[in-house]
This record gives C-alpha cells, sequence and structure tokens, in this order.
C-alpha cells in the first residue's frame, strides 16, 4: 500500500459500535472516515514519514469520568485498544495500532474548583494552559506552563508527558504541580489519587489516600498507556502583574505589551559555554527568577523574524556574528514588592558579571516589540511558532540532568545536528539551538535539541527518521545520561535507553502488566509489555 | 485554483489547534476564548480549521471519498476565517478558508450543494437578488433620497447598496443614515438603481464561483459607466468581496471601494458628521447607551485588502501577502461610535480580527439556520456580558442574524435586552437625539417577502 493509504484497519463491528454508543450517547460516536482521518493526520513528533498515523477504528466523546469508565469498560469487553486524547497536539496524541478507540476528551472541559486561598485549582483535561493563566491572574494567581504552550491541556501534561516549561525554574515541573488525580484504569475501574480522595481537599497528591503519582508519571509520563485520567488538582502560584495583560500590534509577530512593574525580562550574554554554565548554577543557588531559557539564537530568528532569518543563515559573515551570541540565556524576573524585585535584579547583574558576561532588558528585542517578549513567554505563546521556519520540528535529546551533564548533550546535539544538516536531513538553523531550562530549583537543566524540517519534503522526512535512532544511541554509546525527549521516539526508545538508567522499563513494564493485563492502553509511546521486538523499530 | 493546489497547506498543518483559539496572547477568559464557530458546535476535530484540512487531504489521498458526508463538514461553517487568523499568527505557509471554498466548489462540481444554495444562485440568476425578490423593487426604498442616477448621470460616488439593505424594510433607518452621511461629504453621490445587482459574494462563498464573476463584471461595467472615483458600501458582504475577492479574481473595479464606517469617522474627525444629523435640540437629547461593536467578518479580518500573489513557495511568504486579518477594517467604526454623544463605549473580548462571527456568512443563515443562530446567540452573550444596552455592528446580515438569535431568545423566554443596530443608525438617532424614522415591528425582512 502507499502511504497516504496505509494505516487505516477494518471497520468497527456492530456489536462494540453499540457498546460504545450506549457508554456516551449516539451523538457522541463517530466511525465516518473523514472524521476518523482527522484524528489520524498527526505529522508532528512522529518518527514514521508522511501525515498519517493509524486511523482509530471510532472517536468517541464522553462528558464525564463515569462516560469515560464506561468506554473503556465496553473496549475491555470488545479488546479494542483505547487512547485517550484531549487537546491532542503530536502523534503521541493518536492511535499507535489499528482496531484503537480514540476518546476525545473535549467535552471536559470544566474548571471545577478554584481556591484561591489555598492557591489550587481542579479542571477537567480539555481545560488549555491559557485559559487557566486568564483565569487564575484576575486573583493574583499563575500556573506554570509547559514548554508545548498555553494551547495544550495541563492535565495531560502533568500526568502523561515530560513538563518542563520557560517557568520551570520558579514553579517547577508539571508532575511536581499535580494535588490530586481522578483516573480511569485501563480495565475501566475509577481511581483517586491524593487527598481528596478522602474528602480532605485537594491539599496533597500522596495522601491521606494512598499515593500512586510515581507508578502514574514515573519521570516522562505514559502518554496515554495507563489509562485516562479525568480530572487533576493543580498547584497556583503568585502573580503580581494586573489581572488582565492590554496586547496592541499584534499577536506575536509585533505584539506590544506594556511590562507591568515589578517584572522585568533580561537577556544574559556568556562568551563562553563554561561561563554560560556556571552562570546557570550561581541562578539556581540564588533561588531567583521567575521564567528563563535559552532563546536560541538562530531559532529565535527563524521563528520571528523568518526574512532577516533567511539572509543571515545564507551570508556567512553574518553567520559567524550571529553565532557569536550563541551562549545566552533569558531570565525573567517577577518581585512581589519593590524590595524583592530590586533584589533579584541586582542578584542576577552580580551573577552575569562575576561570569564575565553582559545583561540586557529585553524590551523591543526583535519583531517582538516592547514587552512583547515578556508577554509571550509568560503566557508561553511561542512553542507554536516552531513550524513558522520549515513547517515541523522534532525534538529529542534532552539533558534532564544536572547542568553540567546537560550542557554536554547540547553540545553533542549540536554535532550531531551539524551532520544531518551538512547531509540535508534538516533545516539549517545556526544549530546553536539546545532549548535549555531550568528546572528542580535550579538542580537540573533540561536541554533540547530541536531540529526544523519539512514532513511534506519525503526525501528529508526519510533521512531524519535516523536522527531518533542516532540521537538515543550517542546518549548510550558516550554515556551523557537523561534521555529526556528521546524517550517520546516510541517503546522502542525505552528498551534502548532502559538498560543505562537502572532498568526502569523493567518496573514499569510490570506496572503495565499489572494495571493493564490485555495491554489495551495504547502504548505506542510507552513501555510495551513484550520488549523491544514487540516495540517495533521507532 | 483547485482543491489539488492546497494539498501543501494541507499537508503542513501541525495540528497545534492555533485555528480553534483566539491567538493564545489575547485570551483573557475561558468563556470568549474560541474563535471557530464550527468547532464549538459540532465538536469533533473534522470540524475545525485543522480537521477540515485533514479531511481534504484524506480525499486527496484516496482514503476517503468525496460524499455528502464530507459535504456537510465542509459546509458546517460559516467561512469567517476566525481560524486562518488564530493559525496565521505562527503560519506564513497555510491558508485555511481558501481551502475550504475549493473545498466547496468541488461539492458543488460533483452535486453535493446544498439545496438552499442553489435557491439563492437561482434567486440572484433570476433576478439579480439573492432573495428572489423582483428586481424592478430593488430601488424602491430610494424613492425620496433625490440620489442621482449613476447609470445615466455622473457621479463622484457610486453607492452599491446591496441586496440585503435594498430589500430588507426592518434596516431602512439604517441605509437612510447611510446615505445621509454620504451626502455630508459634498459629493455626487448616485446609485445604479433596478440596473444594481448582487456583488456575488454570498454564492462565491457557497462554493459558486462562476457567479462571483458574471456579477463582478456587471459591477466593473456599472462602476465604469457611473464615471465615479469610489464605490461606498454598507454592507461588509459587499465590502469584502469588492475590496478582496473582486481584485483577487481579476475584476478590477478601477476605484477605491469603502466603506460607510470608513467615511462616517473621517466626518466624525472632522466634526462634520454631526451636521447629517444635528437638530435644534441635538446633544442634549441624546440617549445614555453603552455600546459595545461586532466585527463583521468582512470589514474585518476578510475585507483586507488585496496584496497580490506571493510568487513563491508559501513557505518564505512574507506577511504583507498573506491574509492574517490585521489589515481589516477595525479602528473606522470605533471611532464613529466614540465620537457619538450619550455612548459609553465598552469591548467585548474577541475583537478585530479575532472577532466572533455573527453566524451568517458560509451559507449557513440559507441553509443551516440552527447553527447559525446559535452562532449570533454565543455572540449575544458576550455583548451582553460587557454589560452593554446596545450591539452596533456595520452590516446589515449581522444585524439580520443577531436579531434573529434574539427573537429566538425570547421565544425561550431569556428577556434580556440588548438593541441590535446599525452603526449608522446609530449615528443618526445619537446626534439627532430622536429616532429618525419609526421602526416598526411589521417592518418587512426581505426573507418574509420573498415567501
Amino acid at each position: 500500500m502507499s502511504l497516504a493509504t496505509d494505516l487505516i484497519g477494518e471497520p468497527i463491528g456492530a456489536d462494540a459500535l453499540s457498546d460504545l454508543r450506549s457508554a456516551v450517547g449516539e451523538r457522541w460516536v463517530r466511525t465516518d472516515p473523514h472524521v476518523l482521518d482527522s484524528y489520524a493526520a498527526q505529522p508532528f513528533h512522529k518518527v514514521e514519514v508522511g501525515v498519517w498515523i493509524h486511523r482509530p477504528i471510532a472517536v468517541v466523546m464522553p462528558g464525564d469520568a463515569t462516560e469515560v469508565a464506561a468506554v473503556v469498560k465496553a473496549c475491555n469487553r470488545h479488546h479494542l485498544r483505547f487512547k485517550a486524547f484531549s487537546t491532542g497536539w503530536g502523534a503521541h496524541a493518536g492511535a499507535g495500532f489499528d482496531n484503537v478507540v480514540q476518546i476525545d476528551l473535549r467535552r471536559m472541559n470544566r474548571i471545577l474548583e478554584l481556591d484561591i486561598e489555598n492557591r489550587t485549582i481542579v479542571v477537567e483535561p480539555y481545560v488549555t494552559c491559557a485559559q487557566i493563566q486568564a483565569e487564575v491572574m484576575r486573583h493574583g494567581l499563575n500556573l506554570h506552563i509547559h514548554g508545548a504552550g498555553s494551547n495544550c491541556s495541563p492535565l495531560a501534561n502533568a500526568t502523561s508527558h515530560m513538563g518542563m516549561g520557560f517557568s520551570s525554574i520558579s514553579m517547577g515541573y508539571s508532575p511536581r504541580n499535580l494535588m490530586g488525580i481522578e483516573w480511569i484504569l485501563p480495565t475501566g475501574e475509577l481511581v483517586q489519587v491524593g487527598s481528596f480522595a478522602t474528602g480532605a481537599g485537594w491539599v496533597s497528591p500522596d495522601g491521606p489516600g494512598p499515593s500512586l503519582r510515581g507508578a502514574i508519571r514515573g519521570f516522562a509520563g505514559a502518554d496515554g498507556g495507563i489509562g485516562v485520567f479525568t480530572r487533576v488538582g493543580l498547584k497556583l502560584y503568585p502573580w503580581s502583574g494586573p489581572a488582565e495583560i492590554e496586547v496592541s500590534g499584534g499577536s506575536f509577530r509585533g505584539m506590544q505589551v506594556e511590562i507591568p512593574p515589578l517584572n522585568g525580562s533580561f537577556m544574559c550574554i556568556f562568551s563562553n559555554l563554561e561561563d554560560y554554565g556556571d552562570a546557570l548554577y550561581d541562578i539556581g543557588y540564588a533561588g531567583i527568577g521567575y521564567a528563563q531559557f535559552k532563546a536560541a539564537t538562530g531559532l529565535g530568528l527563524a521563528i520571528g523574524e523568518p526574512e532577516l532569518f533567511r539572509r543571515i543563515r545564507d551570508e556567512p559573515g553574518f553567520r559567524e556574528q550571529v553565532r557569536a551570541f550563541e551562549n545566552q540565556f533569558i531570565v525573567i524576573i517577577g518581585g512581589h514588592t519593590q524590595e524583592h524585585f530590586d533584589y533579584e535584579v541586582a542578584v542576577l547583574g552580580d551573577i552575569v558579571s562575576e561570569h564575565n558576561g553582559t545583561m540586557n532588558s529585553t524590551d523591543g528585542l526583535m519583531a517582538t516589540g516592547r514587552g512583547g517578549l515578556w508577554w509571550a513567554v509568560i503566557r508561553n505563546s511561542i512553542a507554536p511558532g516552531m513550524f513558522r521556519p520549515t513547517g515541523n520540528f522534532y525534538s529529542s535529546m534532552g539533558g534532564d540532568e544536572a547542568i553540567a551533564n546537560a550542557l554536554r548533550q547540547a553540545t553533542v546535539g549540536e554535532e550531531l545536528k551539524e551532520g544531518f544538516i551538512a547531509e540535508g536531513s534538516c533545516a539549517d538553523d545556526l544549530v546553536d539551538n539546545a532549548h535549555t531550562l531550568l528546572y528542580e530549583n535550579g538542580l537540573y537543566a533540561h536541554t533540547e535539541e530541536l531540529v526544523l524540517y519539512d514532513h511534506r519534503d519525503r526525501e528529508q522526512n526519510r533521512k531524519l527518521k535516523g536522527l531518533s535512532d542516532t540521537v538515543m544511541h550517542s546518549i548510550v554509546e558516550r554515556t551523557l545520561g537523561g534521555g529526556g525527549f528521546s524517550f517520546f521516539a516510541g517503546a522502542y526508545a525505552h528498551e534502548v535507553l532502559g538498560p543505562h538508567m537502572e532498568n526502569y522499563h523493567l518496573w514499569q513494564r510490570r506496572l503495565k502488566s499489572a494495571l493493564d493485563p490485555e495491554d489495551l492502553s495504547d502504548s505506542k509511546y510507552f513501555i510495551n509489555s513484550e520488549g523491544v521486538e514487540a516495540a517495533g523499530h521507532g | 485554483m483547485s482543491l489539488e493546489s492546497y494539498r501543501c497547506d494541507m499537508e503542513g498543518c501541525s495540528r497545534c489547534s492555533s485555528c480553534k483559539w483566539i491567538p493564545l496572547a489575547q485570551i483573557r477568559s475561558q468563556r470568549w476564548s474560541q474563535v471557530c464557530p464550527s468547532v464549538w458546535h459540532n465538536d469533533f476535530h473534522a470540524y475545525s480549521g485543522s480537521g477540515k484540512l485533514n479531511v481534504a487531504l484524506s480525499i486527496l489521498d484516496g482514503r476517503s471519498d468525496f460524499d455528502e458526508s464530507a459535504a456537510d463538514i465542509f459546509y458546517a461553517c460559516t467561512m469567517c476565517g476566525g481560524c486562518d487568523v488564530g493559525c496565521k499568527v505562527y503560519r506564513n505557509d497555510i491558508d485555511l478558508t481558501d481551502t475550504f471554498h475549493e473545498a466547496r466548489a468541488r461539492a458543488v462540481e460533483l452535486g453535493f450543494a446544498r439545496l438552499e444554495h442553489l435557491q439563492l444562485v437561482e434567486n440572484m440568476r433570476a433576478e439579480n437578488n439573492v432573495f428572489g425578490l423582483p428586481r424592478d423593487e430593488r430601488a424602491d426604498w430610494a424613492a425620496d433620497t433625490s440620489l442621482l442616477d449613476a447609470n445615466s448621470e455622473q457621479v463622484d460616488i457610486l453607492f452599491h447598496v446591496g441586496c440585503r439593505f435594498s430589500y430588507d424594510e426592518s434596516q431602512r433607518d439604517d441605509l437612510l443614515a447611510a446615505v445621509e452621511i454620504l451626502r455630508t461629504t459634498g459629493k455626487r453621490v448616485g446609485t445604479s438603481g433596478t440596473a444594481e445587482a448582487c456583488c456575488g459574494q454570498r454564492a462565491y462563498e457557497c462554493g459558486f464561483d462562476s457567479e462571483l464573476h458574471n456579477f463582478g463584471d456587471d459591477m466593473v461595467n456599472r462602476v465604469r459607466t457611473s464615471g465615479a472615483s469610489m464605490v461606498a458600501v454598507a454592507c461588509s458582504d459587499c465590502f469584502g468581496a469588492f475590496n478582496y475577492l473582486y481584485p483577487r479574481n481579476g475584476k478590477d473595479l478601477g476605484v477605491p471601494v469603502r466603506h460607510i464606517s470608513e467615511i462616517a469617522a473621517e466626518l466624525a474627525a472632522d466634526g462634520s458628521l454631526v451636521g447629517a444629523f444635528s437638530t435644534p435640540n441635538a446633544t442634549a437629547a441624546a440617549r445614555p447607551r453603552v455600546v459595545t461593536y461586532h466585527d463583521p467578518c468582512h470589514l474585518g479580518r476578510r475585507g483586507e485588502d488585496y496584496a497580490g500573489e506571493f510568487d513563491g513557495p508559501k513557505i518564505d511568504r512574507p506577511d504583507n501577502t498573506r491574509r492574517d486579518g490585521r489589515g481589516g477594517r477595525y479602528d473606522a467604526p470605533r471611532d464613529v461610535l466614540k465620537s457619538l454623544p450619550g455612548v459609553t463605549f465598552v469591548e467585548m473580548q474577541r475583537v478585530r480580527e479575532f472577532s466572533w462571527c455573527c453566524g451568517a456568512g458560509g451559507g449557513c443563515a440559507e441553509g443551516s439556520e440552527s447553527f447559525s443562530i446559535a452562532v449570533a446567540t454565543e455572540r449575544l452573550e458576550e455583548a451582553l456580558s460587557t454589560g452593554a444596552d446596545t450591539l452596533a455592528t456595520s452590516c446589515p446580515w449581522c444585524v439580520t442574524n443577531f436579531t434573529s438569535a434574539r427573537e429566538q431568545m425570547r421565544a425561550d423566554g431569556d428577556h434580556r435586552e440588548i438593541e441590535i443596530i446599525g452603526i449608522s443608525e446609530l449615528a443618526a438617532r445619537q446626534i439627532s437625539g430622536e429616532v429618525p424614522v419609526t421602526i416598526t415591528t411589521t417592518a418587512t425582512t426581505c426573507e418574509e417577502a420573498a415567501t
């Protein structure tokens, strides 16, 4: 079969369809090929060539946890795999096999509780980070927004998929902010994890009831491989800015925002990677910063000023000058008082100075006008911009290690990517784009080697397929530690990386087998119950 | 163009869902965060901007057929372009609404056009208007206006009235106020009378391209005959057709197109708008109102100036050759409203290029009435949430749909009050301190007249 018509399984049986309709109502079950294919077009973050992943056998849209449980039980009765889907961005959200029922959680879009005093919020799967942030800012609160951006579901991220973001330096990574979880097991039973399960409110994710948070999450998350999460409590953080932000001039490029008092955005530039890394350590030790990230020079230009980027990329003199800015990151300071703000700015200035760097306000930087970059980071409205330069990107590597080792991965990542660029597997982005975030109170750095490519260019797409393998094997062979986003190269990645990381994959496989004895919760991107051969390659 | 010519757009969608939301940086609440009426109402991803690209690609790739089911998805859309705005915050290489248009054109070719759309086209062919009302009654409204006959007299401004304003008695006050605004310019203003015909926009949006071409040729000839140096419109659908669709489809009117709100804004800026409607007791009698404004899609994001096609890969396309909505007419109507006595102006959250649609476009008012009214009701809810007692807009189709939605709300027992009014009529009322022409509840809408 051709690529375009591949991955289409047999239609759903009449009995199974009837059961699903009983579970959610006829209106909320679709099996027409057009609707099914709209869930099978997932070109982002997939290792296979082309647009299509497996076409689900049906799409169901439950309205609450009871209906989710009924769907999962129906799938068990008919031995159908199922895969939960919330905001659904990327191949890991879709069907990994034939005969998968896609459970679209779009109707579960309620903010159920907002406890301002205790700084927690309880949400369903189809509430986005941008929505929550807009609602809680008027109460002087904010939430951690993971790297994928504010268009995504914080429930899906916190329960199932990595979780680092610009605000990790002050708010941790997503699973740290879970305050309780409602979970439909792969067998259809409903489990409540955390203090709310005993009526004690959303004050602790780990008790007085049982804590299964580690089992659910591990480090990277199961990407839908161990059931469906239907409700979570999330921790909120103080916000000293205004209730609403006035935006003018554009919504990304050209965006104009007045940075509010007690807030500032600073680019810190260093002459070498050693000083850069040492400064990151000191920032972590000092406990300063509201948000932080490395603003990749080439990538940032490609997103914000694509025409300028192309001219720079193609001009050797410019190119080298721009790469001189490689060792830089941005720190956003958000003070709660003037003294607090002044203190953090002064400490940041001292740290940068001690490591021979320079520090400048980002106001007016690049295409984002005054304050635009600051708001783009706070709202995290940047991530979809990654598609502007070439149409797609891939994220691999990922330190998630002590800062020095994470930066070592970044260096190796650059070296690998140089090779891929040379052979035409991905776009030339000036290479310095190892996205870097501090998290875990500055103890760890998260790096991602981002690769720009166009999946519509089939030849480039085929060549790039080797990148995830190359990265994974480089991590092992060069003992770089921390697989990060390499985990999302599919179940195969766990088989390659697990033996070098305390055999975590064996433990996760035992959990998977216990929770999902029939292997029905689609684990294309999680642990496969039968090992590397069954996992498939890529 | 053809559906196939948008394959690269379809394949390029990364499924980030920016097409479903107002731009992320602009979201101020969960309640008013969505921009796409189609997926808002139908939920499954296939109905979103992204999903329709997926469906079209599925068909092109031979994975599914272009059948009634596919046509249903493409027609469950107001063609408002909200998805395009969300997408183009991040993408230079995807044109969503243009792709949907080609899918609708394909639906027409394959015999899947909606019956209501076929009737609309038949009406246009028979009577030169979308309602099928007698063409010789098109200019009845103008009997007492002494406007020049642009077919035989030289005019400076050719006022293209449009189908809705020509036949809809319930919007007569807004139309007459627009005429007064035009007169205040001091230019010679005329119409084409019964020779005026539909702009073709509503048929084009339903997938009937040839209607736009045929009616476009007629319009070009009428403009040339009139000798006008400007075409003025009070209907946003006509504005979007003349300002964007015509040049894109090779129809050159040869003169600029101005919407009445732009002309009124200029008059307001130099202080002469008051002269159009002033009475001895003018400002003192202005009724205090809290007014919010609805941006019509075809005056806003769909009404941008046509900037030509980029000659190269879309991925390299500069911003100024894309249709990202930012070049729509947004400030002029607001400037008018803010200039009016008695008006306290408040904004909704979904405004300008990321405005929520009124639901009347894309053939939905004709072919998907319940969906169309639901979309309008959602907008009324947003307007009410601002505390406004008046919802002003610049398009008679929006006024009609909002009015229908309000009637439905009343029928459902919801008696919250909000007045729906065209911007010219509101200017007349606020400046004159009185209602220029009494609107009676028995005024005939063109839908009623057509039946």
